[in-house]
């Protein structure tokens, strides 16, 4: 007499998902097919001028810059993250660096960008330090440009590389570097051509848990970005709050969503293809086997 | 055996959910509930001294529910989730609300004190609502420029302050359109409402080719703490955000002014909207603001010069910013309607910068 409780232990996840995700995600796709109201909200007519004004200049040139940002600060999380997720994986006490890791999240986002404010400024911290060893004697703008868009960026969605990154890493066959050690590998060859292949998997949710977010940022380049720091998430908020465009506001976060969710899917799609390819090609097929499989299951 | 204490588990957690909820609900239902009044205003825009004032002398409690954008108050009352009584919109907003029938007309023989409002003020409200039929002027002021004295020391009391390299990334102004597009068009002895295509242009090529490089931002959220930190020197902004910031041992840093030229001014109002279940008790607290010492003790609040309110000019005690005459030049933002499409792409295009 035993029961399928599947669908009933899905339920939850069911009502949740429909509410919080697709029935407003519903909404933006009606929204962006209908006539702006002038005073804010749309008008009950099917219209596709608000797909018609995606296609202008400015916007595009916000949306390339938005890539690039996206691209450098993703980059720059990921060679930090890398390190770090392998040296908590392999050190002796595991649970206290990730408490490490995760404790800057018990503090509100807002402070912790408030906090780079301090730190950063030109009466802040760093450039008092600088001052007091007389590296410098009047204040570098670290504030309020690109640069610092980037680093706060960088520091915000850190853990979210960290994360999958270490749990990769954690569950990797680390005798197989001794394998390719030798077999004459140098160092750098062995992580370069059996780690990384094999932890495929947790690079390619690092780099989706970051490019992702930062690709829709809106907080961190309206309070540290200066004059030329406007991103589409700007955009997006300013045309609702602003200009009260709401369909070119929904029609621009469907292009950002279609955009994203094709990244995702080819992204994915193409590194767990690589990885079969490495452990056909490299010739260590049945050791890496079980290695790297189920973490190229984790994208 | 497992499961079984799972079961218990989640059955004391829900209970104890339960307990915690009914508990709460249980103590709000004691004694004869007091009136309410929902306000719905900017954020902290009425200090809460003089809410506490109104609910003791009334005996009614005040609900102060606050918006950080006129846009943001008019989608949440259109989309109808709301019973609020008093609502402060801008100008603009106001005749948009005459316009969509959302106001209830203001019985004016309720309120006593609107003879202490300044004439000046009620002439320039013509322009959105025409006799006062529907709002009450809460307070009229402007958007200046604040310098840090202690950096620099010479300047021009003009828009022309933000065209000087020598200050090159110590400045930034409003990321807000209306206010800095009408600083320019001011600038250029223009309206801040002209909607011809040249002037806006020409509006835009000056923000964008001459302001903008010497900016160091676009805020409208965190500019007054950046000035206070000495982050740049010369913040165009409003006066109660600078004046929030700075204590008065050091407002004297501070020099805090409306540009010669004028610029965008703006007169937020009271109006009470038409399906308000408690008309009565909102005109009394419209009138009860306009009281001179209540009027006195809001500016004083802020920083403020008793603009609306003539008689409690005499009353104020604390510092000031800038004086109700400094307005005089100033011109009152009006809505465009489908006009404002131009100043749109007009920002569209600084903000993107080329």
């Amino acid at each position: 007499m035993t029961r399928n409780y599947g669908k009933i232990y899905a339920g939850p996840q069911a009502l949740w998902l429909t509410v919080f995700f697709a029935a407003p995600l519903a909404i933006i796709v009606a929204y962006s097919f209908m006539k702006r109201d002038l005073y804010g909200g749309v008008l009950p007519q099917a219209s596709l001028e608000a797909y018609r004004s995606l296609a202008n200049p400015t916007l595009l040139s916000v949306a390339w810059r938005t890539l690039w940002v996206s691209f450098i600060a993703t980059v720059f999380t990921i060679l930090i993250a890398l390190p770090c997720g392998y040296s908590i994986a392999r050190s002796g006490n595991q649970a206290m660096r990730l408490f490490l890791v995760i404790v800057p999240f018990w503090t509100n986002f807002l402070i912790r960008i408030y906090a780079w404010i301090a730190i950063l400024g030109n009466e802040g911290f760093l450039n008092d330090l600088l001052k007091i060893l007389g590296l410098r004697t009047n204040s570098v703008q670290f504030l309020y440009n690109q640069g610092a868009v980037i680093l706060v960026l960088v520091y915000m969605y850190l853990p979210y590389a960290i994360l999958p990154l270490f749990s990769t890493i954690d569950k990797f066959d680390f005798t197989l570097l001794e394998a390719a050690r030798d077999l004459g590998a140098t160092r750098m060859q062995a992580l370069m051509k059996v780690l990384i292949p094999n932890i495929r998997g947790g690079l390619v949710t690092a780099v989706l848990f970051t490019f992702i977010p930062i690709f829709g940022a809106y907080a961190v380049p309206l309070l540290v970005g200066g004059k030329d720091a406007y991103m589409l998430g700007n955009v997006i908020a300013d045309q609702v709050t602003k200009t009260r465009n709401w369909p070119l506001a929904s029609s621009i976060s469907m292009g950002v969503t279609v955009l994203t969710g094709l990244a995702a899917v080819i992204f994915a799609a193409t590194s767990r293809r690589t990885a079969q390819h490495v452990v056909e090609d490299s010739g260590i097929g049945p050791l890496s086997a079980t290695a790297g499989i189920p973490s190229g299951g984790q994208a | 055996m497992k499961r079984l204490l799972r079961a218990a588990a989640v059955l004391a957690a829900l209970s104890l959910f339960l307990g915690l909820s009914l508990g709460l609900g249980s103590c709000s239902k004691k004694g004869d509930e007091p009136k309410k009044l929902y306000i719905f205003n900017w954020t902290y825009y009425t200090p809460d001294s003089v809410i506490a004032k109104f609910e003791k002398e009334y005996n009614c409690k005040v609900v102060y529910d606050s918006f950080d954008s006129n846009e943001t108050m008019f989608a949440k009352l259109k989309a109808g989730g709301s019973n609020y009584d008093i609502v402060f919109p801008s100008a603009d907003y106001v005749s948009i609300m005459i316009n969509q029938k959302m106001l209830a007309p203001i019985d004016r023989t309720k309120l006593a004190n609107f003879r202490n409002i300044d004439p000046l003020v009620l002439a320039r409200s013509k322009d959105y609502d025409p006799d006062n039929k529907f709002s009450v002027p809460y307070y009229m002021g402007a958007a200046g420029v604040a310098v840090n004295k202690t950096k620099v020391k010479k300047y021009e009391r003009s828009w022309s302050i933000f065209s000087r390299k020598d200050l090159k990334e110590k400045m930034t102004m409003l990321d807000d359109m209306r206010e800095v597009m009408g600083d320019a068009l001011a600038f250029q002895g223009k309206s801040v409402n002209s909607v011809s295509d040249a002037d806006v242009k020409a509006a835009e090529e000056l923000v964008n080719k001459t302001w903008k490089p010497n900016l160091l931002k676009f805020d409208a959220e965190a500019f007054a703490k950046g000035f206070a930190a000495g982050e740049f020197w010369v913040a165009q902004g409003y006066a109660e955000s600078i004046f929030a910031e700075y204590d008065a041992a050091k407002r004297a840093d501070v020099d805090f002014f409306i540009p010669k030229e004028g610029g965008p001014l703006y007169i937020d109002s009271m109006v009470i909207l038409k399906n308000s279940k408690s008309q009565d008790l909102a005109l009394k607290f419209i009138d009860f603001i306009h009281r001179p010492e209540i009027y006195a003790e809001f500016c004083d609040a802020f920083g403020f010069p008793a603009t609306a309110n003539v008689p409690a000019r005499a009353l104020k005690k604390g510092d000031m910013w800038y004086k109700a005459e400094d307005l005089a030049k100033c011109e009152l933002k009006l809505d465009l309607g489908a006009d404002l499409e131009k100043y749109n792409a007009a920002w569209q295009e600084i903000k993107v910068g080329k």
